[in-house]
């Protein structure tokens, strides 16, 4: 057998399950490993171990039963309340039982730490964080993405086989496309939010699963939203929607080949067809997102809290959450408008295909300390580029999962995006493992250097 | 900030004294560059001729809509 640590989350659960890995030992483990990696990746912000032996000493016999497992700074836990990254946020947070916690919780499951994350959220790199910028495991001067940094970075440098994390305009797809992870926005409402400080008002985040395959992603998403994400064969001819957009097409030639080659491996492993649609608007949809969720970011703020800010918020923070502050109503009311007219044109493209595909992110991980990409149509900003295709379906509430399809010459992840109708999360982790079988699950199973001694040791 | 934006030096100083929200010169530095990314594009959603679309009443994002 394998280092138990460096097994996957299903084969960690089936062997505890088994009694050929005592769960105390892979907490243990888990925690060595924790000390041992994360001062090179920063993933983990908080530890708590009498906390998870407690929670390991009562745990029920679930289908994570034993499994140690990071969440993202974004939920609070009977014993911590979330920082969401920041120094301060705009509505005020306590310790509790949140939805993910009580999920994971009743399913077995031991919390071993809480993942960094992108500042408020606000970020796709993970470079900012009131904790220090999170790593990428594939070269540790890249970003890891985000705003699920940490849950991304830890899975991937094998701290741990699954982590929750949170998508709000793409927080948990942009970095498990980074990390070469594999990572699932459930449609909205379907997975547990209790707890979130958004979640009362929020329209448009969801929490999800990060993992190194659509089987695991299976599992903790099955956990998640409380009924089992059923295996099928719903993905058999499937109908693959490609659209000519510059989120398809504003890519780099990487990023363009490798998932041109995937779709096409996808078409052929399900005997299905490829379709070109027309989705107009999809430029003035993503800011549509941008400008509803800092909508909902800005439930709590006025004037006189902004002129108190924390002096330990980054700068960058201060800024725009001063000028979030300033946009008019009528752009917010005109996005809400736009959100129902996609959502309308959505309906109407899933009567013809079962999902859209295009690339998760336009280039690969940039480096920490200039988070740029070169595309086709220039240089962007990493956060201008990445929520271009993320932001669709929070906007319109329909699931969407991003799995690796390659590495860049320099060895970074490269990602494709399928996204299906609401409700169809299974299809889509169906299309995924058809993918995986394609590919002969060479870029699931690709271990990034940081990760390989204990792989290639075991 | 393209031809489009207003300027940040009207719109910005202009919103915050309305609001009285106080700003120091990076955080000017970080709305203009802000502004800069985000005015045009607002620009375009604001002028996006959405008058036909029949607003969706208490939409439910975790089901398709009713058409």
């Amino acid at each position: 057998m394998s280092e138990p640590l460096d097994m996957g989350l299903r084969a960690q659960a089936a062997a505890i399950a088994a009694g050929e890995v005592d769960p105390g030992e892979l907490l243990d483990a888990a925690l060595a490993r924790i000390e041992e990696r994360n001062p090179a990746l920063n993933a983990v912000v908080e530890t708590f171990p009498e906390r998870s032996r407690e929670m390991l000493a009562a745990a029920p016999a679930g289908p994570l039963h034993g499994v140690p497992l990071v969440i993202k700074d974004e939920w609070p836990l009977p014993w911590r309340a979330q920082r969401f990254g920041a120094a301060e946020l705009m509505t005020p947070t306590a310790p509790g039982e949140s939805g993910p916690y009580r999920v994971l919780r009743d399913a077995g499951a031991t919390i071993v730490g809480v993942g960094n994350m992108h500042e408020l959220g606000a970020g796709s790199t993970g470079a900012l964080s009131y904790y220090g910028a999170a790593h990428n495991p594939w070269d540790t001067e890249r970003c890891p993405g985000g705003s699920s940094s940490g849950p991304a970075a830890a899975v991937a440098g094998r701290l741990v086989a699954g982590a929750v994390g949170a998508d709000g305009l793409g927080s948990v797809r942009l970095p498990a496309a980074y990390c070469g992870l594999t990572g699932l926005k459930p449609t909205f409402g379907r997975s547990a939010m209790e707890g979130h400080h958004l979640a009362p008002i929020t329209n448009l985040i969801v929490s999800g699963p990060l993992c190194a395959d659509a089987g695991d992603c299976r599992l903790l998403g099955s956990v998640l939203c409380g009924e089992e994400l059923a295996a099928g064969d719903a993905a058999a001819g499937l109908r693959i929607g490609v659209v000519r957009d510059p989120v398809s097409e504003d890519v780099t030639p990487e990023v363009a080949a490798a998932c041109e080659e995937a779709v096409e491996a996808l078409r052929a492993a399900t005997g299905g067809e490829l379709r070109e649609l027309a989705l107009p608007d999809l430029e003035a949809a993503s800011l549509a997102g941008i400008l509803i969720i800092n909508s909902e970011a800005m439930s709590g703020a006025t004037p006189e809290k902004l002129n108190r800010l924390s002096p330990e918020l980054s700068p960058i923070a201060r800024g725009t959450l001063k000028y979030a502050m300033l946009l008019p109503a009528a752009a917010v009311t005109q996005a809400q408008r736009l959100r129902t007219l996609m959502r309308r044109r959505l309906a109407a493209l899933f009567a013809e295909v079962d999902v859209i595909a295009w690339p998760t992110v336009p280039a690969p991980a940039p480096p920490l300390d200039a988070p740029v990409v070169e595309l086709p149509s220039g240089t962007r900003s990493a956060d201008q580029a990445n929520v271009r295709g993320a932001a669709l379906a929070n906007l319109t509430g329909i699931p969407a999962i991003s799995m690796p399809v390659g590495l860049s010459e320099d060895g970074l992840p490269l990602a494709l995006q399928l996204q299906g109708a609401w409700g169809a999360d299974e299809l889509l982790l169906d299309a995924a493992e058809a993918l995986e079988r394609a590919n002969g699950r060479r870029w699931v199973d690709a271990v990034p250097p940081l990760a390989e001694a204990s792989a290639t040791e075991a | 900030v393209t031809e489009s934006a207003p300027s940040d030096e009207g719109f910005i100083p202009a919103g915050l004294a309305a609001l009285g929200i106080e700003a120091d010169e990076t955080d000017l530095a970080v709305m203009a560059a802000f502004h800069g990314l985000l005015w045009p594009p607002l620009a375009e959603l604001l002028a996006l001729d959405t008058g036909d679309v029949e607003p969706e009443r208490c939409p439910d994002l975790s089901r398709g809509p009713r058409l």
